[in-house]
């Protein structure tokens, strides 16, 4: 059994719902890049 | 990426106009939360400036977390207690995960800040970051259907307003600069840029969290909990537990300072949080960037930072306060009409509708009305988190000490008494308008 199989029906539509929110990748890409200048900064 | 989550409950009606005198009210109460939120940003510069520039910027900024975490949870729950958060997290689920990816990009935005004022200086950072208002605007305009059917005065009210703001911003950071930049030049306008682009786009969690219904006092307990993680692991990994550990108890007679800015910030931030509910990003970011006119105040009267300056440099802050004010005037004369109102319901009812919330839910939220029947009393969790962060506070206030420094005390006094005042005037408003939904 794959591991979204094991989860319950709420929580799989609630991820399945925010990964394809285009709205969540920036945000998200916005901070992996914050994240990384700042390990360049340190 | 058409995939919404299945159920009757989702928002499938048209969402139905706000009566004109509610919306009128609404944006009302959203400008004046703006302004008071520039006031209380501005006023939490106050405290940090009592404390020794020894400290590392990391751990002043942890410690500046710390407080804003114990506030986070302690005023919400003083002002409605805790059961409306599980009220909340029952009816958008979805917007934790997005208030706590909100929280990681305020504590690395924040900790940009820090190496952008290393490296070229405050006037040149500021500016920079100031940027996010800009960015906010591109957010609303684009993601959430801000300033469309607005009409070119409002156009040019908002953006005209912004612009202006942000020429008095830099005009304000050159003025009250003293360090000259120093090397590695290109790193700190990266910092300082990326800071902007950070604390710009972190808006679009806040808005999408407040189109859906959720109440602003939910949603800064669950933003609280990413920013204090990421600021620990930050200040863990930069300083070392140990170190750092020393480094706050030979710091302990100044934790009280820094601690009070972060609580102060906080009241800020809510005001800001609720400009944002109520007017949008793209009116209530560059309204709270008025924080930096009340920075200078206290900088200049309470602090004395320009004593000595020639008249080039008062001209400077004479001409940047009023750039800000103008250009604050302008956007709070650009309220949102009731067809520029509608595409928000029109956004507000596309996430409804992705996160399976219910209609009646986005629409209560919009409104600043109740939904549900949710207990107004306090739990013994609500007394434990007040009392707890008072006894703290009032501990860390005992052993605190006053810096050697000369201090305007007759302006102190009067610009927390300006700040109380708008605290008072504008919670009130909020209360009477929103019951603080």
């Amino acid at each position: 059994m794959s591991e979204p199989d094991l989860l319950p029906e709420a929580p799989r539509n609630l991820i399945r719902a925010i990964a394809t929110d285009l709205h969540f990748w920036i945000p998200l890409t916005v901070l992996v890049g914050g994240l990384f200048l700042l390990d360049k900064l340190r | 990426m058409n995939s919404s989550l299945p159920g009757a409950q989702a928002a499938s009606a048209a969402a139905s106009a706000v009566p004109p005198a509610r919306l009128r009210s609404l944006q009302s109460v959203g400008i004046f939360c703006g302004f008071a939120a520039g006031a209380w940003l501005g006023g939490a510069e106050a405290p940090i400036k009592l404390v020794n520039p020894d400290i590392s910027p990391i751990t002043v900024s942890f410690v500046m977390v710390l407080g804003v975490f114990l506030a986070r949870w302690s005023v919400p729950a003083f002002l409605r207690g805790t059961s409306h958060l599980r009220h909340d997290v029952r009816q958008a689920p979805h917007l934790v995960i997005w208030a706590v990816l909100a929280g990681c990009m305020w504590a690395v935005a924040n900790t940009l800040t820090v190496y952008a004022i290393r490296n070229v200086g405050l006037s040149i950072a500021f500016p920079l970051w100031n940027t996010n208002s800009l960015l906010g605007i591109l957010w609303g305009v684009l993601l959430f259907n801000e300033l469309h059917y607005a009409g070119w005065r409002r156009w040019l009210g908002v953006l005209g307003g912004a612009l202006c703001m942000f020429a008095g911003a830099t005009l304000l950071a050159v003025a009250s600069s003293h360090q000259a930049a120093p090397g590695k030049a290109t790193l700190g306008i990266a910092a300082a840029l990326g800071a902007g682009i950070l604390w710009g786009t972190m808006y679009i969690p806040y808005r999408k969290a407040y189109l859906t219904g959720m109440n602003p006092l939910s949603f800064i307990t669950f933003f609280t909990i990413g920013e204090v993680v990421t600021m620990s692991a930050l200040a863990v990994s930069y300083r070392g537990a140990a170190p750092l550990w020393h480094e706050l108890v030979s710091a302990r007679t100044v934790l009280f300072w820094l601690m009070l800015g972060g609580f102060v910030w906080v009241i800020g931030d809510l005001f800001q949080q609720y400009a944002t509910k109520y007017v949008g990003i793209s009116r209530g970011i560059p309204l709270s960037n008025s924080n930096q006119l009340w920075g200078l105040l206290w900088g200049v009267l309470v602090f004395h930072e320009l004593r000595g300056a020639g008249g080039n440099v008062y001209a400077q802050v004479a001409g940047g306060s009023l750039l800000m004010a103008l250009g604050a005037v302008a956007i709070a004369l650009s309220s949102a009409a009731e067809r520029e109102h509608s595409s928000w319901r029109d956004a507000a009812e596309r996430e409804g509708r992705r996160y399976g919330v219910e209609h009646e839910y986005v629409q209560a939220g919009m409104e600043g009305r109740a939904h549900g029947t949710v207990s107004h009393s306090r739990t013994a969790l609500d007394w434990l988190l007040i009392v707890g962060t008072t006894a703290l506070f009032v501990a860390l206030a005992v052993i605190a000490r006053l810096p050697r420094m000369e201090i305007g005390m007759g302006w102190a006094i009067f610009l927390a008494f300006a700040m109380l005042a708008l605290l008072s005037a504008c919670g009130i408003s909020l209360w009477r308008t929103t019951r603080f939904r």
